[in-house]
C-alpha cells in the first residue's frame, strides 16, 4: 500500500490509486474538470496540475494521471502549480459566454467554482469569442455549446460508459463541437446525466429550466421508486412543486447515475390533475366527512361473518408502512387477506425468490459491475429495471460475458449473447450451459437432493441443435470464471423459474465459484409486498369473491388494477358488482374516478417512506417538502390568491398508512410517529427480519439488508422442467414492460411521452413469413377480449412462437386471459393502411 | 446513391478486416472521390457499411483535414499551415494565393476550379513552403512558381 505525502499529510492509499484521488480522501478537493471519479482520468483539461516536490516524478504534473507511490511529497499550493492552473483556467474561460446570469448551471456550476477558486478574476482576453449553433436534443435536455469548455466528460459519460453512439465530440482543437449527427431526441435512456457530469451548462434540465437556481429549491436525499432497484436521489421542490430530480451517489445501488425514466418519473406528484379533496358519491367532503362514510359502509359488515365481505388492496408502489397497515387493518378487522398482486403466481415467485435470497448469495447493483461471467434469465433489464443494463454493461467492459436467456428482443448497449427460446426453454438452456460448464468432480460435496438436482439438469444434446455450439462456447467462458452473477426476473418467468435461479447459483457456488444472485422484481416495493402478501390471494381471486358475490367492498389503496390487470372486462364487471367501492390515491387513477368513496393520499415526497429493493435492501426516505398545491396552480400562473390562512392550500392529502390507521377500533388514532413504531412493531411479528430494519428516521444512506431465515431444506426441491409444451401452431402472447410508457407513475410525465414512442407489437421473423407480414404493418391480434391493433416490428431477435405487446399507455393490452394467453395464427390479421 | 460496384467493393473490403471501424478513413475517401465531397448521405452510408452511428463516422470526418464536409473545387490546395513553412514564408505563399484567386483561406474560386485550405505539416519541411494540390507535393514555392502551377491546372481544366 503505497503512501503519499500531500501538502504536508500522510495517507496510505490502495494501489492503483491517482493523487488526485488520494489527495480527495485526506479532504484536499484538487481542480478538475475532465476527471470523474466513473469515468476515469483523461488529462484532457489540465487544471488539476500539483507540484510533485520529491519521489519518482518532479515538478508540475496532472493529478489524476499520476499513481501515488511510495516516498512521493507533493504540494498542490505550490507557487508554480497554483500559477499553472491560473492559467489554465483563463485559458479556458476565454471563450466562454459569462452568461451565468441566464444560465441554469449557475450556482451550481464546477467552472465558477474552479473559476473563483483558481483565482481568475479579470478577464484579459478581448478577441472575439467562438460560438457555436446548439442543437434540439429531445424534451429532457437543452443544449448551450457555447458555454463548452471541452473536458469531454459527455462524449465518454455518452459513448464509452452508457454505450451509445449518437452523441460525441466533432472537428477538432478549438472548433471541437459535442453533439449529434443532426438534431434530434438523444438515444440513450440514460442522457439526463450529461446534465449531472457537464461541469458547466452546456446540458440542463430542460422542464425545469429558468424555474429556480439551487440554492432556491429545497433538495432533499429520494428515492426512485419507477423500479425494483431502488436507486437513490436528490430532488428539489420549489413554491410546493417538486421541479428536479438528480442522481445521488450511492456504493451500494446506482453509483453516480440514474436513467431518464427515474430522472424524469416525478411529474405525477404535482399534476394539476392531482385529486386533493376526499369525494363521496360525487361530492367533494372533508376527510372527516369521508372517514365517516367509509366507516358508515363498513359498519354494515361489522359482525364477524359478514367482515369476510371486505376486501383491501395494495400494490408495490405503496410505501413498507402502507403495505404493512393494509395488511394490518385486514386481519384486525377479520377482512379478506390483502392483495398486493394482479396474480396469484407473483406473489408465488416473489416469496421464492426472497426465500432464496442467502446473505452469501446476494450481490447489489454496483457488485453487477465485477461480475466477470452474467447469465439473464428471463429478465429484460432495459426495459424493466434500466440501471441493471448500465451496470452489466459496466461488468461487460471489464471483460465479463453477457449471456441473456429471454424470450423477448432484448437489446443492451453493448456486446451480449442474447439466446431466445421460450420462457419454458430458457431454464433449461441455461440448465445445459451449467451442466457442460461444471465439472462433476468439483460438485462432490453435493448432497443429496443436489446431487439429483444436478443429475436432471438438461445436457447440451437435449437442447435445439441450433443452440449447441453457443451453448458450448458459453460453457467454456463460464467453466474459466470466477465470479458469476445470476440476474433473474420474477414478472413474466414461470413459476418454478426464480428458484431454478437460486438453485443453479448453488450449484455454481458448490463448484467453487464466487457466486452471486440477483432478482429483478415488479414495482418500487415489490420485495416488501411479496414477503407480506399471503400465498394464493391476488387480484384475481378477489375479483371471483365479488363474482361469486362473498366480496361486497372492496378498498384499493395506492392501487390500480385497471393499469396492469390483463383481463379488462371481467375486473370492469366485477367493479360494478360492487356495493362499495373505496379508493385511496395519489394519482387521478381510472379506478380512482370509479371510486364510490375517493380519499386522497400523500406521495413519497410529501410523507417519505420506507421502500425494500429487490435485493432486500430497506432504504428510508424522508418528506421532501410539506405538501400542498404547486402556487402555479393555486395562481394559475399569476400571483397567488391574497387569501388569508394558516393551512396549506390542497394539503389535506394524508399518507395512506394514517387514513387506513383510522378503520381500525374506535380509539383516538396515534400521532405518526407513534404510528410509525406501532408499524414497526407489527412489522417484526410477520417476520423476524424485520427486526434487523431500522425505522425511517434511523435508516442509513446505504440501507438496511432485509434477509429471511434460512430455509435450507427448500434448497433443489422444486419441479424441474425440461424442454416446453408444443404450442400448436399457437402464439404464447406475452404483455411485457418497456422502458418508457409503461410504467404506471413515469407514465404522466409529459416529458417523457416523446420517448415511449407509438406502441408495437413485436414478431419472430419466420412466424411473421408464415403469416405473410413484413415489418411495418398494421396488424389485428384478436385477443379473448377483442382485438388489439398496433405496427408489427418483426425481428430476428427474440423467441419463436412468441408475440411479444408492450403493456404501453396508448395500447388497449389488456384484452387477454389472466393465465396464459395463445393466439392462433388466424387470429392476426393485417389491416389496411 | 453509392453505384453498385463501388459498394460491393467496400463491402468487400469491409468483410475481410477483423474489426470493420479500420476501414473507416478508406471508406470516407472512396466515398469522397466518388461524390466530389463527403456529403451528409456520404457520412450515413458509410456508417451503415461499417456498422457505426452516423455521429461516429462524423467524428472522425470532421477530424480530418483531408476529408471534405462540404463541396470543394476540381483542385483543392493545402497550404502547408505549420512551424517550418512558417519560418520560410508560409505568409506570404498564403497571400498570393488568396490574392491571385480572389478568394479566402477555406473559399472555392469562382470559377469552382481551386479551393484553398490549410494543412498543419505535410512532411515537406525540406522544401518549405509547400503546398499539396489534390494530394501532389508542390515545393519551394515562389510567386512565379505558383503562377505556372496554377495555370498549368486551369488549362487542363
Amino acid at each position: 500500500m503505497p503512501t503519499i505525502i500531500i501538502d504536508d499529510r500522510e495517507i496510505e492509499v490502495a494501489p492503483g490509486t491517482k493523487v488526485i484521488e488520494a489527495a480527495e480522501q485526506l479532504g484536499i478537493m484538487i481542480p478538475r474538470f475532465c476527471y470523474h471519479p466513473a469515468l476515469g482520468s483523461v488529462g484532457a483539461c489540465r487544471v488539476c496540475a500539483v507540484k510533485f516536490l520529491q519521489g519518482p516524478f518532479k515538478g508540475v504534473q496532472m493529478s489524476c494521471m499520476v499513481d501515488a507511490q511510495d516516498d512521493m511529497v507533493v504540494s498542490t499550493t505550490d507557487k508554480e502549480a497554483v500559477a499553472f492552473r491560473k492559467y489554465v483556467i483563463e485559458c479556458l474561460m476565454l471563450h466562454h459566454p459569462h452568461d451565468c446570469p441566464v444560465c441554469d448551471a449557475g450556482g451550481h456550476c464546477l467552472l465558477q467554482d474552479m473559476t473563483v477558486s483558481g483565482g481568475h478574476g479579470i478577464r484579459r482576453y478581448l478577441g472575439k469569442k467562438r460560438t457555436y449553433p446548439d442543437q434540439y436534443l429531445g424534451p429532457l435536455i437543452q443544449h448551450e455549446m457555447n458555454r463548452c469548455i471541452h473536458c469531454y466528460r459527455c462524449s465518454r459519460f455518452y459513448q464509452d460508459f452508457g454505450g451509445y453512439h449518437d452523441l460525441g465530440a466533432m472537428q477538432s482543437a478549438n472548433q471541437t463541437y459535442f453533439g449529434r449527427f443532426e438534431e434530434g431526441i438523444l438515444e440513450s435512456p440514460f442522457s439526463g446525466n450529461l446534465i449531472d457530469i457537464c461541469p458547466t451548462g452546456v446540458y440542463t434540465d430542460k422542464p425545469s429550466r429558468y424555474f429556480g437556481r439551487r440554492w432556491d429549491y429545497e433538495r432533499s436525499p429520494s428515492l426512485c421508486i419507477n423500479c425494483s432497484l431502488g436507486c437513490q436521489t436528490v430532488v428539489s421542490c420549489r413554491y410546493r412543486k417538486v421541479v428536479r430530480q438528480e442522481a445521488r451517489l450511492s456504493e451500494s445501488v446506482n453509483g453516480h447515475f440514474i436513467c431518464d425514466r427515474g430522472r424524469y418519473g416525478f411529474f405525477y406528484n404535482s399534476l394539476a390533475q392531482r385529486p386533493r379533496s376526499c369525494i363521496v358519491d360525487d361530492q367533494t367532503t372533508s376527510v372527516d366527512q369521508a372517514l365517516a362514510a367509509v366507516k358508515q359502509k363498513l359498519e354494515t359488515f361489522a359482525d364477524k361473518d359478514r367482515a369476510q365481505a371486505v376486501a383491501c388492496a395494495g400494490s408495490t408502489r405503496n410505501s413498507l408502512e402502507t403495505l404493512a397497515m393494509v395488511k394490518h387493518v385486514c386481519q384486525t378487522n377479520r377482512w379478506q387477506p390483502p392483495a398486493y398482486f394482479e396474480d396469484a403466481a407473483a406473489t408465488y415467485k416473489l416469496k421464492s425468490a426472497i426465500s432464496r435470497l442467502e446473505p452469501d448469495l446476494t450481490v447489489s447493483l454496483r457488485e453487477i459491475e465485477s461480475a466477470d461471467f452474467i447469465a439473464v434469465l428471463g429478465a429484460d433489464p432495459l426495459n424493466e429495471a434500466p440501471m441493471l443494463a448500465l451496470a452489466l454493461r459496466q461488468a461487460q467492459r471489464k471483460g465479463a460475458t453477457v449471456a441473456v436467456f429471454d424470450p423477448r428482443p432484448i437489446f443492451l448497449p453493448f456486446e451480449f449473447k442474447h439466446l431466445p427460446a421460450n420462457l419454458d426453454m430458457i431454464q433449461t438452456d441455461l440448465g445445459a450451459l451449467l451442466n457442460a460448464a461444471l465439472e462433476p468432480a468439483a460438485l462432490k460435496k453435493l448432497d443429496g437432493s443436489a446431487r439429483e438436482f444436478y443429475a436432471s439438469l438438461a445436457t447440451v444434446k437435449q437442447i435445439s441443435a441450433a443452440r449447441q455450439a453457443e451453448i458450448v462456447a458459453l460453457a467454456e467462458l463460464l467453466k474459466a470464471s470466477q465470479r458469476p452473477i445470476i440476474v433473474c426476473g420474477t414478472e413474466m418467468v414461470r413459476r418454478q423459474t426464480p428458484a431454478l435461479a437460486a438453485d443453479y447459483a448453488l450449484l455454481m457456488q458448490a463448484a467453487g465459484k464466487s457466486v452471486g444472485l440477483f432478482y429483478v422484481m415488479p414495482g418500487a416495493n415489490g420485495f416488501a409486498a411479496g414477503l407480506l402478501a399471503d400465498e394464493d390471494v391476488s387480484v384475481e381471486t378477489l375479483i371471483a369473491g365479488i363474482e361469486k358475490g362473498s366480496i361486497k367492498m372492496l378498498i384499493l389503496v395506492e392501487s390500480n388494477p385497471l393499469w396492469q390487470f390483463p383481463d379488462r372486462h371481467r375486473l370492469e364487471q366485477a367493479l360494478q358488482q360492487l356495493e362499495v367501492l373505496v379508493v385511496m390515491d395519489y394519482i387521478n387513477s381510472e379506478v380512482a374516478q370509479k371510486a364510490d368513496i375517493f380519499l386522497p393520499t400523500t406521495t413519497l415526497y410529501e410523507t417519505g417512506g420506507v421502500y425494500v429493493n429487490q435485493e432486500g435492501r430497506a432504504q428510508g426516505v424522508k418528506p421532501a417538502y410539506q405538501g400542498g398545491i404547486p402556487i402555479a396552480q393555486t395562481g394559475h400562473g399569476d400571483h397567488p390568491p391574497r387569501v388569508y390562512g394558516t393551512e396549506i392550500p390542497g394539503a389535506e392529502p394524508q399518507a395512506a398508512w394514517q387514513l387506513l390507521a383510522h378503520l381500525i377500533g374506535t380509539g383516538q388514532p396515534l400521532t405518526a410517529e407513534d404510528l410509525r413504531a406501532e408499524i414497526w412493531q407489527w412489522l417484526a411479528k410477520i417476520d423476524s427480519g424485520f427486526k434487523a430494519l431500522p425505522c425511517v428516521a434511523d435508516i442509513q444512506p446505504q440501507g438496511a439488508r432485509f434477509f429471511q431465515a434460512p430455509h435450507a431444506a427448500e434448497r433443489f426441491l422444486r419441479e424441474r422442467p425440461i424442454g416446453g409444451a408444443d404450442n400448436d401452431g399457437q402464439l404464447e402472447v406475452m404483455a411485457v414492460e418497456m422502458t418508457f410508457g409503461t410504467e404506471e407513475l413515469s407514465a404522466d410525465s409529459a416529458c417523457l411521452k416523446a420517448l415511449a414512442g407509438s406502441p408495437v407489437i413485436f414478431m419472430y421473423s419466420s412466424d411473421a413469413k408464415q403469416l405473410n407480414l413484413t415489418d411495418g404493418d398494421r396488424v389485428s391480434v384478436e385477443l379473448n377480449g377483442g382485438a388489439v391493433e398496433a405496427r408489427l416490428q418483426v425481428t430476428a431477435n427474440m423467441a419463436a412462437g412468441m408475440l411479444i405487446i408492450p403493456r404501453h399507455k396508448d395500447l388497449d393490452w389488456q384484452k387477454m386471459n389472466t393465465d396464459k394467453t395463445f393466439v392462433h395464427k388466424d387470429q392476426i390479421r393485417k389491416l389496411k393502411d | 446513391m453509392l453505384p453498385d460496384k463501388l459498394k460491393k467493393t467496400l463491402e468487400k473490403q469491409i468483410a475481410h478486416t477483423d474489426h470493420p471501424r479500420e476501414l473507416v478513413v478508406d471508406a470516407m475517401l472512396a466515398l469522397q472521390d466518388h461524390y466530389g465531397y463527403l456529403s451528409d448521405a456520404a457520412v450515413e452510408e458509410a456508417a451503415s457499411l461499417l456498422g457505426m452511428s452516423a455521429l461516429e463516422v462524423e467524428e472522425l470526418a470532421t477530424f480530418y483535414t483531408f476529408i471534405y464536409r462540404e463541396p470543394v473545387g476540381k483542385y483543392v490546395i493545402h497550404v502547408c499551415d505549420s512551424l517550418i513553412c512558417w519560418m520560410d514564408g508560409y505568409e506570404s505563399v498564403k497571400n498570393y494565393l488568396c490574392e491571385k484567386l480572389n478568394i479566402e483561406v477555406g473559399g472555392t474560386s469562382t470559377d469552382g476550379l481551386f479551393t484553398l485550405l490549410p494543412v498543419c505539416c505535410i512532411g515537406y519541411c525540406d522544401q518549405a513552403p509547400a503546398m499539396l494540390i489534390n494530394r501532389k507535393v508542390y515545393g519551394d514555392l515562389t510567386p512565379e512558381k505558383i503562377d505556372q502551377i496554377l495555370e498549368k491546372f486551369r488549362s487542363e481544366a
